[in-house]
């Protein structure tokens, strides 16, 4: 098992769908009840991915494929995971601020925070301060993700983070911010508690939120 | 000198007499408040369903696009020149007026490449245009479009020649008009198709990537010699090869899809006798030596929030590249203060304009870019800019 498991890891690694899928399956033959350690070698290989893209190793267009490869892999896996074996780590609200529609960054961050353990509501583009407002108090997450690519958007950021306020939400959500059109500094600014620069920081920080 | 003296001897790494400076004017909204002029709200006249379909008709129409087109960028030259700078941009795009039940507006921009361009528009009725996703996300829609689009290329070519032609004829007098043949290959490649389906296609079916890449390339050789018909002495071409921390994809995988085109692109333009200079955003360090290998001339824009600096640019790339712009547009030239603006000219005037190749300018344009701070680099770039500049 264990060799297949790495078998599972170095060809998601090494960008071969076809291989990573056929790994799965054959880690599937071997019983339902591997399919944990399965999703286990998933994390572990975009784990790795994200680390070579941190360092500047690997490029935005590998973190994309590889994020597909294991989209594919998990739902070949995940209908065999028995009840409480996928330990969620949170719902995380996610959308692309008012009068934007680009979603390619929102996207990348959904796959890899999916993978990583945590439910994901996502609100789509072009995203309302109601909407937005609205699904917090729904779902009532661990955090509010908003992503922003055009400066002329940017605006609608700070506005939902005083939407927040107004209703009384703000205190118990964390929210983070990432896009081309805003900075580290403008997230402060604003009030947000973190800003992402890519996916991968940006999963990171959900995660050690979720681990309080 | 005048202002294409200055402009032509920066661009041969040699000391005009003082360094140039570029507006990258092209939004109404900028246009518009440098000119006092007023805006024709088309957004809020397609919102309105009475004017919906008439607004449409006209706006699908070739004249009228071509001549709203016109005026928009002869007003950039017009703003430009009044603000004080040496040369503009100056870009020609063609698009359709599609519905699309997506939209916020019920209508949506498709490109002649296969792209989707949101419109939006300020409170003063100001258009901007963004894109924002795909039309050909599938081998078999994309193969259909370029079939079905065939005549659209031709006349994409034909307008844009007589678009530069006539601003260089109108302004080439007052202004040094610098032709932009956009979008790029690498863009036009993968934004028609999407960049998640493109960069599945780029490791699962290779063969027609090369094929995308091959069309792009030969088309986009079209629209450089038409842009270059014009009499334009520089030559923009823009593909963003980086994001906010890095290059898009992989710089050898560029280098093996794309380099070649790259290559034939400078080459054209130097069998011609111009110059090429490369536009794209993001962090794109990795990307400088290509670009001196593929034969650009120069870059323009190096965005400072990508974390760009041209002191950084200029030690590795040393005189192989002109450089051009820098100054951000997050902060400085949206709100900064006369001081900031100041403190950042001369900053970039130290770190890259010794011995001429450099080029100040905003880093890019969007409608939030402010006149009065574009002012305010243009007089400190005169101030500051006089040649010798000391170390």
């Amino acid at each position: 098992m264990d060799e297949l498991l790495e078998k599972l890891r170095s060809s998601l690694l090494e960008l071969d769908k076809e291989a990573t899928l056929e790994a799965v399956r054959a880690v599937l033959q071997q019983g339902s009840d591997h399919a944990e350690a399965g999703v286990e070698a998933v994390t572990d290989a975009l784990d790795q991915v994200g680390r070579r893209f941190q360092d500047g190793d690997w490029f935005l267009g590998e973190l994309v494929y590889s994020g597909e490869i294991a989209k594919e892999a998990m739902e070949l896996l995940s209908p065999h995971l028995s009840a409480g074996a996928d330990k969620r780590l949170g719902t995380v609200v996610v959308g692309t601020v008012q009068g934007d529609m680009h979603d390619l960054g929102k996207n990348i961050f959904i796959t890899y925070a999916r993978s990583a353990g945590f439910d994901i509501v996502d609100l789509g583009t072009d995203v309302t301060l109601e909407q937005f407002a609205k699904a917090v108090l729904e779902h009532q997450p661990l955090a509010l993700g908003m992503s922003c690519l055009l400066t002329v958007s940017a605006g609608a950021v700070g506005r939902v983070i005083e939407e927040l306020d107004r209703r009384g939400v703000r205190e118990p959500v964390k929210v983070i911010v990432g896009g081309a059109a805003l900075t580290e500094e403008f997230a402060r600014e604003v009030g947000a508690d973190a800003f992402a620069p890519d996916a991968v920081t940006g999963t990171g920080i959900i995660r050690a939120w979720s681990q309080g | 000198m005048n202002f294409k003296e200055r402009f032509l001897t920066a661009m041969n790494h040699e000391e005009p007499d003082r360094v140039p400076v570029m507006g990258l004017i092209m939004d109404p909204a900028t246009v518009n408040e440098i000119l006092h002029r007023r805006a024709v709200d088309f957004p809020g006249m397609l919102r309105k369903p009475f004017l919906r379909g008439a607004t449409r008709r006209l706006l699908n129409t070739n004249w009228f696009w071509n001549r709203m087109y016109y005026d928009n960028f002869s007003g950039a030259l017009d703003a430009s020149i009044q603000l004080g700078f040496d040369a503009n941009w100056t870009i020609y795009a063609m698009m359709q007026l599609q519905p699309d039940s997506d939209s916020p507006l019920g209508v949506v921009w498709h490109d002649a490449f296969g792209r989707v361009w949101e419109m939006g528009s300020d409170e003063k009725g100001n258009m901007s245009v963004n894109y924002t996703r795909a039309l050909c996300d599938t081998e078999e829609r994309w193969e259909a479009w370029v079939e079905q689009k065939a005549p659209l290329f031709d006349r994409l070519v034909a307008n844009a020649t007589v678009f530069h032609k006539r601003l260089v004829n109108e302004y080439g007098d007052r202004i040094l008009p610098i032709g932009y043949a956009a979008p790029g290959i690498f863009e036009n490649s993968w934004q028609a198709i999407g960049f998640v389906n493109f960069t599945k296609l780029v490791y699962e079916k290779p063969e027609f990537v090369r094929r995308v890449v091959e069309f792009h390339t030969e088309l986009y050789l079209r629209l450089l010699e038409g842009v270059m018909e014009s009499g334009v002495e520089v030559v923009l071409g823009g593909d963003d090869l980086g994001q906010k921390t890095g290059p898009l994809m992989r710089p050898s995988l560029i280098e093996k899809l794309y380099g070649e085109s790259y290559r034939r692109v400078a080459d054209l333009v130097h069998r011609h006798g111009r110059k090429f200079v490369f536009h794209s955003c993001g962090r794109i360090y990795k990307f400088l030596d290509h670009f001196v290998d593929w034969g650009f001339d120069g870059i323009i824009t190096m965005e400072p929030t990508a974390g760009m600096e041209l002191a950084r640019v200029r030690e590795q790339v040393g005189h192989k590249l002109v450089l051009i712009g820098n100054l951000d547009v997050s902060h400085l030239l949206v709100r900064g203060s006369r001081h900031e603006v100041e403190a950042a000219v001369k900053k970039a005037i130290g770190d890259a304009a010794q011995g001429g190749g450099y080029v100040l300018s905003a880093a890019h344009s969007h409608p939030f870019v402010d006149p009065q701070r574009l002012r305010w680099m243009v007089e400190a770039a005169h101030r500051y800019g006089r040649y010798p500049i000391a170390a």
